[in-house]
């Protein structure tokens, strides 16, 4: 499979929504949920290896923006621009109970280790099965059981100290 | 707070990896069909498919990023009569057939199915099950890992069965390749509705005259000619 320039500008246009769509719902920011989509598709012009061994075109950018995401979370975590973050207008839930739970959220997967919060997002954010989750994560349904009940676990704390 | 009911949760039954890959053709023939048909009468999982396409719209709207340059003129053809369709879609699939995209395949045989469709000036790519209008011209590209006699044939949504390719009463050869156009493309009439197509694949060339009345009577789910393989596909003309 030759993946050159033009062919992933055809990549872009026939499965950059797969990666919009998901980047809107984690971070909650138009502009940062086009950044991701830009940042993931530059990237494999560095890079075309990356997609071409996957065995799913759509599985990989499932992987992509949420590696991608969650790292923006942590990032907005660390500094002021979790303020921003939380109140840039624009938002799709920018107001309201329901938009400030939304950024609870947020706050709380930018707490979970990668692989706990990755497992949250695909089970609930993307309402995956444990075999579809597991099979993203590469690891066994069981682990996958292990990682949704330590994230509760972690998530009730982080609630409670809050 | 429950991690299963946040605001951000999904809420459709099928999972937005699984809705996703039905619509990018990533699926095989069975799992293909079997979304399709819960989705046609799930409103849950038709309004989560219909927010996964509005979003595709946004995107084909964006400007490209720098790093991927401007467009390839090649995605867009003028308006043209079927004849010219084909052309041009050949011209598109000289693109598209780099990277993997939306096929119908079936599991384990290699052979599948691609649809393209040109609406106004617009050539896309066609998942199964999308949404298309009267007047739209389609072409279809076919993966076969040998030799094959190929037909698609149709059947409309008032009951009418027919045969877009070949013009003829026999299924075609077409050579082994990935993604080889059929020379044939076709403008789609006036009704509406879901539309059912049977691609075949066979070892020789078969007649499709019975093949037609059987989907007429009903019977797309009838058997196919010996050592065929057939391919199924649904399109919802609006």
């Amino acid at each position: 499979m030759i993946l050159d320039t033009p062919a992933i500008a055809s990549l872009y246009r026939s499965h950059g929504h797969v990666v919009l769509r998901r980047a809107r719902t984690l971070l909650g920011s138009e502009a940062d949920a086009r950044e991701v989509l830009q940042e993931i598709f530059t990237a494999l012009v560095r890079n075309p290896d990356a997609v071409r061994s996957a065995g799913s075109v759509v599985g990989w950018l499932y992987q992509a923006t949420t590696h991608h995401c969650l790292n923006q979370l942590r990032k907005a975590r660390t500094g002021a621009r979790v303020l921003e973050l939380h109140v840039r207008p624009g938002m799709a839930e920018s107001g309201g109970p329901r938009g400030e739970a939304a950024a609870e959220v947020r706050r709380l997967l930018a707490l979970l280790p990668e692989d706990v919060a990755a497992a949250v997002v695909y089970r609930h954010l993307d309402g995956m099965t444990h075999a579809e989750v597991a099979d993203l994560l590469g690891c066994s349904r069981r682990q996958v059981g292990y990682l949704l009940e330590r994230a509760q676990g972690l998530w009730d704390r982080a609630e409670q100290t809050a | 707070m429950n991690l299963a009911a946040t605001p951000l949760s999904w809420n459709a039954c099928l999972s937005a990896l699984r809705l996703d890959r039905w619509m990018m053709g990533e699926l095989g023939a069975a799992d293909t069909e079997t979304v399709g048909t819960h989705v046609s009468s799930c409103a849950a999982c038709s309004a989560a498919l219909a927010g996964i396409r509005g979003v595709r719209e946004e995107v084909r709207a964006l400007p490209l990023p720098a790093a991927l340059g401007r467009p390839s003129p090649r995605r867009r053809v003028p308006g043209a009569a079927v004849a010219g369709v084909g052309l041009a879609l050949a011209a598109s699939l000289v693109l598209v057939l780099r990277v993997p995209h939306p096929v119908q395949r079936s599991k384990g045989s290699g052979v599948g199915l691609a649809m393209y469709v040109q609406h106004g000036d617009e050539v896309r790519r066609a998942a199964p099950g999308e949404t298309v209008s009267p007047g739209d011209a389609v072409r279809f590209a076919v993966s076969t890992p040998v030799p094959a006699y190929v037909a698609v044939l149709s059947l409309d949504p008032a009951g009418k069965a027919s045969v877009y390719f070949p013009q003829a009463t026999r299924a075609a050869p077409v050579p082994a390749g990935s993604e080889v156009p059929l020379p044939l493309g076709t403008r789609l009439d006036a009704t509406t509705g879901q539309e059912r197509l049977l691609v075949l694949f066979c070892p020789s060339a078969v007649e499709l005259e019975p093949i037609r009345q059987a989907l007429a009577r009903g019977q797309d789910g009838a058997p196919l000619p010996a050592d065929c393989q057939g391919l199924r596909w649904s399109f919802v003309k609006r």
